[in-house]
């Protein structure tokens, strides 16, 4: 098994004890933090992700490889910045206003980050004009993620879409949404530039609307 | 949660009768379908007369070694058996039981002492079973003393604070989880384990007290306990009430055990 493969796997199996270790031992074979970030700890997220969506794999075993990836990441960032590997662009991701659900949401911005993206997170139960704010601090963020678990906070989807819109900052960043009640249809009507069913969908999604 | 298999056992009818007629598959099938399941031990009972309890003893546990790695639990009311079925264990196991009752310390603790065997101590003495949790600690305090002087781990040491028939005395339960949370704080290091059969005699539905008392006792503080590990209901509240106790980090116990095909339905493979 190359350093590579051995770097996906422990984070597959969310063996964070053990990643940093690997890590260090793959940077000094020469191999560069690029590769090791894309070939080794995206590239087992994603099938980390997969196995989630498939139902092969439970909550917990995506948290822990989430973990793992963390660890290995804390390790690479120093090469990362020095040899000008760039994240694949900014998301704001939160729960929408009166929502209190985080799993979901929390699940998104960990595959989303596990994608290259630089993630922040605004929480759950988040006003539109929270939201507002976030773009105005991050004027180079591409995608904003809104989540909603519920059929009666559906409507703050809009409301947050329409708020953008109002501070004139709709333009240059895409919309995704997503939870338990949301559709592709709802997606459509509300003006979201995007919709995902699951995790790893968000994950794939996100990255179609960067390029 | 460690799970001493208790399926090996003379006094069910068909493992008499397979002892009788030395009827070798059937113990095998027994041992290997218990280790399968996820036994850490695998108790052994002979419950015969006392003139050939050692060679049944001796029977039984060639058997069980010869099918599986699991160590074993030597279980007979003697303590002398118990003694002389220690050289007969390519494992260091579990000995099964003493109490303050009359030599049963003094037999078996300089036969264990110094090694790894560890021994299953019951709270009861002479006068049998005390009815409160203050005498049962006694019993306890008395059991540890013994314990240090013999110079034997704490960690060694599994203490059956013996529970009470719910039907004569309803507080049975109660008792139990107090003394099992005051035994954790005295003796933190020791393991609090229990049969769960007592608590349902002369009840109906017996499964049903027998699990609710075993989640009621892991809640208190039992790790461990003298169960039918193929009884999968059991064995998934065991590995749910470890998630459900911080017991189990990230519930990868629980998952492993599912995957495994120990707890939840049966898959079809």
């Amino acid at each position: 098994m190359s350093k590579i493969e051995a770097i996906a796997l422990a984070v597959e199996e969310g063996k964070s004890k053990i990643i940093a270790g690997l890590v260090e031992e793959a940077l000094s074979e020469g191999i560069s933090a690029g590769e090791i970030l894309n070939n080794g700890m995206i590239k087992a997220m994603g099938v980390v992700g997969e196995k989630f969506k498939n139902n092969e794999i439970f909550v917990p075993e995506m948290l822990i490889a989430a973990r793992a990836m963390k660890k290995g990441v804390e390790v690479l960032q120093p090469h990362l910045s020095a040899s000008g590997v760039e994240p694949l662009g900014k998301v704001i991701i939160g729960t929408v206003v009166g929502d209190l659900h985080d799993i979901g949401k929390n699940l998104v911005a960990m595959m989303i980050e596990g994608a290259g993206f630089e993630v922040t997170d605004l929480g759950v139960d988040v006003p539109p004009e929270k939201f507002v704010e976030a773009i105005k601090d991050n004027p180079d963020v591409k995608i904003v993620a809104l989540s909603s678990l519920l059929t009666t906070t559906m409507p703050a989807l809009k409301e947050t879409i329409d708020a953008i819109e109002k501070a004139g900052l709709r333009e240059g960043i895409k919309i995704m949404v997503g939870g338990a009640p949301v559709s592709q249809e709802h997606a459509d009507s509300i003006g979201a530039d995007g919709y995902a069913p699951d995790a790893a969908s968000a994950a794939d999604l996100a990255k179609s609307l960067a390029i | 949660m460690i799970i001493i298999g208790e399926k090996i056992n003379g006094s069910i009818p068909s493992v008499a009768r397979a002892i009788e007629s030395r009827d070798e598959a059937h113990i095998r099938r027994l041992a290997r379908r218990q280790a399968e399941a996820g036994a850490h031990y695998i108790d052994i009972c002979a419950s015969v007369d006392g003139d050939i309890e050692i060679e049944t003893m001796k029977w039984l546990i060639d058997i069980v070694q010869d099918t599986v790695d699991t160590p074993i639990c030597i279980d007979s009311p003697n303590p002398h058996t118990c003694v002389a079925c220690i050289p007969y264990c390519n494992k260091e196991g579990i000995i099964n039981s003493v109490s303050l009752e009359g030599d049963k310390i003094e037999t078996v603790f300089p036969a264990i002492a110094n090694t790894g065997w560890q021994v299953v101590a019951l709270l009861c003495d002479n006068h049998g079973i005390p009815s409160t949790v203050e005498k049962r600690l006694n019993i306890a305090e008395r059991i540890f003393s013994k314990v240090n002087e013999y110079g034997i781990p704490e960690s060694n040491v599994y203490i059956d604070p013996l529970v009470i028939a719910l039907a004569t005395d309803e507080q049975s339960m109660t008792k139990f989880a107090a003394c099992t949370r005051q035994l954790r704080e005295v003796y933190p290091e020791a393991h609090i384990t229990s049969g769960l059969s007592n608590i349902s005699f002369g009840l109906p539905a017996r499964k049903v007290i027998n699990s609710a008392f075993m989640v009621l006792a892991m809640h208190a503080g039992m790790d461990s306990a003298i169960v039918d590990p193929l009884n999968r209901d059991l064995l998934g509240l065991i590995y749910a009430t470890e998630a459900l106790t911080e017991c189990d980090e990230y519930c990868l116990g629980f998952i492993k055990a599912y995957r495994q095909g120990i707890i939840g339905k049966p898959t079809k493979k």
